[in-house]
């Protein structure tokens, strides 16, 4: 018996230190708590010069979706000898930065063919990896800053010092989308040059909200819906230098129209990708207005497009009360890639090179990252989108992209972003004070970024 | 025996005849309770994206083989391949265990050892920890492994299983007399062949019910596995539900996804009736010998 | 290992122990549960004492502090709410409401089904159906009453239509009909498992104790309560602490139906849901680590606690 139980201490002692050797390794960079947001900026890197013989065989891209995975198979043409292997997760529940974060964690010991050679990062938390030390600087292996990119896919994609760690094969500046027949019966026009006249402001924007309510309209179908235009038009970050948490003036000022707009019946309890609002699009909705850039009526707009249910051809977009932009996807470099000439000409395929996005553009009805191409197409008389009635919304985005501003993130974007809305609902339906909406929400931020000080 | 008058007999046969209506109601009550679910499931899966935002309807449309088309040809999503995994997993977890359960549940029932009672103080114990956070240091443990993408850490760990063995601890207390495993010992009947030949089968009951509950339990798994699992041809069927769930817009087609579901809870309902029929046996069989 | 059990042969040729086949037989749980449960659980202990997370790509810790973590989860916040505490009765709560619908008509369906004189037909149809919703995955379950219930979904349009409100009832907006939904889908999920176990341990029951019951003229509801409830008492004692333990970690429904957000108000946010919340994407070892010292403490105290009550009346009963 004795014997018996020396002998599973042993083991457990074997494995316990086997657990601990684990755990030393995994403490990647040490730092103190409470330090500040920014996560630690490399001082310029000597660019290592790669060996450009011996390149991998396997090129390994992480995404969480598929979108980016057909344009690249219908449009890229993979060099000889190359394999490309997907690993793609979905990003419910964390699980696709979990899996690419553990990944990139191991990327110095992972076999040749096991390497990450490339990862796609959205918008909301693409800080997180263009400020580590896990991304590379793309210009060390020659991709260069293009006069056509927008000026805000690069910002986004760089680090505190300058360097570049990716590029977008995207631009999404948004706009506003109404309904033309809706329109004509509010307003009294669906001209978008006069429909944005009558919404170039907030103010405008509510007075004609009280006017859709009179003739049994909705301005939005989810009080989520004007969101992103007052986020991402933000004068400060989420958190101060001390990681301090922060309201913007604009987020209180979206709390205080989300309020008021459900209070007055303006917009429905419904969550942006609720089947509630989704249900607006048909042709019996009574909404008026949504809020989305290119990719959000190509993709998210089903129900509008449906041949029997829907209302094809009864969209208009305009700029709305205040230019903003919403999401986009980069492709990033992570440090230790063993394919760095496959990754450079990806890299280059998908912003540069004119004919795939042109391709984007013509076949996919994306708006790309080459300012040529775009102006290209919104300067052809003949372009027009039969689902806006003909609209040629690339010329109305080209105006709308000139407006982005990608500034005041932070790592933490995507999860505060993503759920003040829902932590305030309760607030908003009148369940609990503002308070106590304010209360939960710091809950919210203690449990999942614990860097963060809350009030 | 009572004699019992012909009006108390009457009596006797309308109260049964009443009590069996009210069962009978009963039963019918939960069955549609219980089949709503399923009925909505298939409903759905006949029914195209565009057909599901419209709303909610009770009969089928006619998307049905469009859907299976989609679900079963999905270039990403390989279902054959997704069934086969969840298929091989559950099923070595579901034997492994029952088996294994009953056989530390049968050494603590019967042996008298030191360590004995703090053995099974011990794993009820544990059996109050909640699985989530052990698993997070697992999966730490794993990757220092390097067991990633491998079934291994998903099957092993089914040989404990401490709410089984408190189940099958709990189920020989009221059915296995160490008489049995005296007369067996007195027959010369080896320790392992008394617990293979003689225990388990007198236990069939109990196994084929945790067998059911964990194959379900291993099948619908997903915390676990999604952190593991992420090549392609090793991903079981809830991680390629939860990818299709999270899709991009694009092709974000409910019809599909409940195409998929239906798909993924198939191979459970026909192992869960083709074990159904197996506990009913068994639980006579144990009754008989009880 | 092999001297070790050298070592135990030769104690038996000296008189006949069965000890070393106990150990034998235990012996695969144990090296599986140490490498695979324990050492991971170890783990959880040890971090519920540091500081240890991930702030983006960045480890911060781990750095011993204590029992900071516990005074944090205990810390009320500005309008006098102790989260943890009020998670806890949350859980309690929902589990409470699935619970005893879930034991009651368990226990009768499994009486129903073992009866002799009532004699159901199809049984073995009835029996495969009522099992069937623990079938489907809990989030693919989540998923379907949520959209039979939201504000556009066909219980809201069937009410509106039968003429009994004519406003749309907010299901997911209003604490009670929250915890009704997820303690209603816990009892659909788990009834048929309850009724399955209940009736395994009715059929072991020795018959002849009912047939002479039923000679000596007893009634129905004095079998149940003299003869077949306490002889079934420890498959009951084993349900109500395995469905209890189950309850107290109660995770998917509640955070599919309500989309991890424990709406309205976090009064439907469950302990393990709470626990969750810090796993991603912080992956904060310390609090969940001491959360779950905290969810097991409690789970002992209770099942301490119910077993302790339900063994008492158990013996009274035999008596």
């Amino acid at each position: 018996m004795k014997k018996a139980l020396s002998i599973m201490l042993a083991l457990i002692m074997v494995i316990g230190l086997f657990a601990a050797c684990g755990k030393t390794t995994d403490t990647t960079t040490p730092a103190s708590p409470g330090t500040t947001s920014q996560a630690p900026t490399t001082s310029s890197e000597a660019p290592a010069p790669q060996p450009a013989a011996e390149e991998g065989k396997v090129f390994n891209i992480y995404a969480w979706n598929e979108e980016f995975k057909g344009f690249f198979e219908k449009y890229y043409k993979v060099p000889e000898g190359i394999t490309v292997n997907w690993i793609i997760n979905p990003s419910d529940g964390g699980v696709y930065q979990d899996k690419l974060d553990a990944a990139l964690l191991a990327q110095e010991s992972a076999a040749p063919d096991e390497k990450v050679d490339m990862f796609l990062a959205e918008a909301d938390y693409i800080l997180k990896y263009v400020n580590s030390d896990f991304t590379l600087d793309v210009s060390t292996i020659g991709v260069k800053e293009a006069p056509t990119m927008y000026k805000y896919t690069v910002q986004a994609a760089s680090d505190a010092n300058g360097a570049m760690k990716g590029v977008s094969f995207q631009c999404c500046p948004a706009a506003l989308i109404y309904r033309r027949s809706i329109a004509k019966d509010v307003i009294g026009t669906d001209d978008p040059v006069k429909v944005q006249e009558a919404l170039s402001d907030w103010s405008k924007f509510d007075a004609v909200a009280a006017q859709a309510k009179a003739k049994g309209y909705y301005m939005t179908a989810s009080y989520v819906e004007t969101y992103r235009t007052f986020s991402n038009n933000c004068s400060m970050p989420w958190v101060d230098s001390n990681n301090k948490l922060q309201f913007d003036p604009m987020i209180l000022a979206w709390i205080k129209q989300a309020k008021e707009y459900l209070e007055k019946g303006y917009t429905l309890p419904a969550g942006i990708w609720d089947d509630e609002k989704n249900q607006q699009m048909f042709k019996t909705g009574k909404t008026m207005c949504f809020f989305g850039p290119a990719w959000y009526y190509n993709f998210c707009m089903g129900n509008a497009m449906d041949p029997e249910k829907g209302c094809y051809g009864d969209w208009a977009i305009c700029q709305g009360p205040q230019a903003y932009f919403w999401g986009g996807t980069w492709l990033l470099a992570p440090k230790g890639t063993d394919n760095p000439t496959m990754l450079k000409d990806v890299m280059d395929a998908f912003t540069i090179n004119e004919e795939i996005c042109s391709n984007l553009v013509k076949n996919e009805m994306q708006f790309s990252n080459n300012s040529a191409v775009n102006e290209k197409f919104a300067n052809d008389p003949n372009y027009g989108n039969a689902f806006l009635g003909g609209q040629n919304d690339t010329a109305v985005f080209v105006e709308l992209a000139k407006n982005i501003r990608f500034e005041h993130k932070t790592p933490y974007d995507q999860l505060l972003n993503e759920n003040i809305t829902g932590v305030f609902l309760d607030y908003f339906k009148g369940n609990i004070t503002e308070e106590q909406a304010y209360q939960n929400f710091y809950k919210f931020v203690n449990e999942k970024y614990p860097a963060i000080i809350t009030p | 025996m009572k004699s019992y008058t012909d009006a108390e007999n009457r009596k006797a046969r309308l109260m049964l005849y009443i009590s069996r209506t009210v069962v009978y109601v009963i039963l019918i009550f939960l069955t549609i309770l219980c089949l709503f679910s399923f009925y909505m499931l298939f409903i759905n899966a006949t029914r195209s994206n565009a057909q599901l935002q419209a709303g909610f309807r009770l009969l089928p449309q006619d998307n049905f083989f469009n859907n299976f088309r989609n679900a079963w040809n999905d270039v990403s999503i390989n279902i054959p391949v997704g069934l086969k995994n969840s298929f091989i997993i559950a099923a070595l977890t579901s034997i492994l265990t029952a088996y294994f359960s009953a056989l530390t549940a049968y050494g603590i029932h019967v042996y008298d050892f030191r360590g004995r009672r703090f053995a099974f103080v011990f794993i009820l114990a544990v059996m109050m920890i909640p699985p989530q956070v052990g698993a997070v240091g697992f999966v730490q443990i794993c990757y220092q492994l390097k067991l990633t993408n491998n079934f291994l850490p998903l099957i092993l760990p089914s040989i404990s299983a401490p709410v089984v063995f408190f189940y099958m601890k709990q189920y020989m207390e009221s059915v296995l007399t160490l008489d049995i495993v005296e007369a067996a010992r007195c027959d010369g009947s080896g320790e392992f062949y008394t617990f293979n030949k003689i225990v388990l089968p007198i236990m069939r009951p109990a196994i084929a019910v945790q067998m059911i509950f964990s194959f379900v339990a291993s099948w619908n798994n997903y915390f676990i596995p999604a952190l593991l699992l992420d090549k392609a041809e090793k991903k079981t069927v809830p991680i390629m539900i939860a990818q299709l769930r999270s899709a991009d817009y694009s092709k974000f087609d409910m019809g599909k996804v409940y195409m998929f579901i239906l798909l993924a809870i198939l191979p459970v309902i026909i192992v869960y009736v083709f074990l159904s029929k197996l506990i009913v046996k068994g639980v006579s069989a144990g009754a008989l010998k009880g | 290992m092999s001297e070790y059990r050298e070592q135990k042969i030769a104690v038996r040729h000296k008189s006949i122990s069965y000890a070393k086949w106990g150990y034998l037989f235990i012996a695969p749980f144990f090296i599986v549960y140490i490498i695979c449960t324990l050492i991971p659980q170890f783990l959880t202990i040890y971090n519920s004492f540091f500081e240890n997370y991930m702030d983006g790509l960045r480890h911060v810790g781990p750095n011993f502090v204590g029992f900071n973590n516990y005074v944090r989860l205990f810390t009320p916040d500005s309008n006098g709410v102790i989260g943890i505490l009020k998670y806890s009765a949350n859980t309690l709560i929902i589990w409470i409401m699935g619970a005893i619908p879930q034991f009651v008509i368990a226990m009768l369906l499994a009486l129903f089904f073992t009866s002799g004189r009532l004699n159901i037909r199809g049984q073995s149809f009835f029996k495969a159906v009522i099992y069937m919703p623990n079938l489907i995955m809990a989030s693919a379950f989540s998923m379907l009453f949520f959209t039979l219930f939201s504000n556009v979904g066909p219980v809201n349009q069937m009410l509106q239509q039968m003429g009994i409100t004519d406003k749309t009832i907010d299901f997911f907006g209003i604490t009670i009909y929250v915890r009704s939904l997820i303690a209603l889908m816990n009892f659909l999920m788990w009834f048929g498992n309850t009724t399955i176990l209940f009736m395994s341990g009715i059929m072991g029951i020795d018959q002849e104790l009912f047939e002479s019951a039923k000679i000596d003229g007893a009634s129905s509801s004095k079998v149940f309560f003299k003869i077949t409830l306490p002889l079934l008492m420890p498959i009951v004692v084993y349900v109500v602490i395995t469905a209890m333990i189950g309850g107290l970690q109660m995770f998917d429904v509640p955070q599919v139906l309500t989309n991890r957000m424990g709406a309205p108000d976090r009064t439907t946010m469950t302990i393990v849901m709470f626990l969750n919340s810090y796993l991603t994407p912080s992956k904060n070892y310390g609090m969940s680590g001491a959360i779950s010292v905290y969810l097991f403490v409690l789970t002992s105290l209770l099942s301490i606690f119910v077993y302790r009550g339900m063994i008492r009346q158990y013996r009274s009963r035999i008596r």
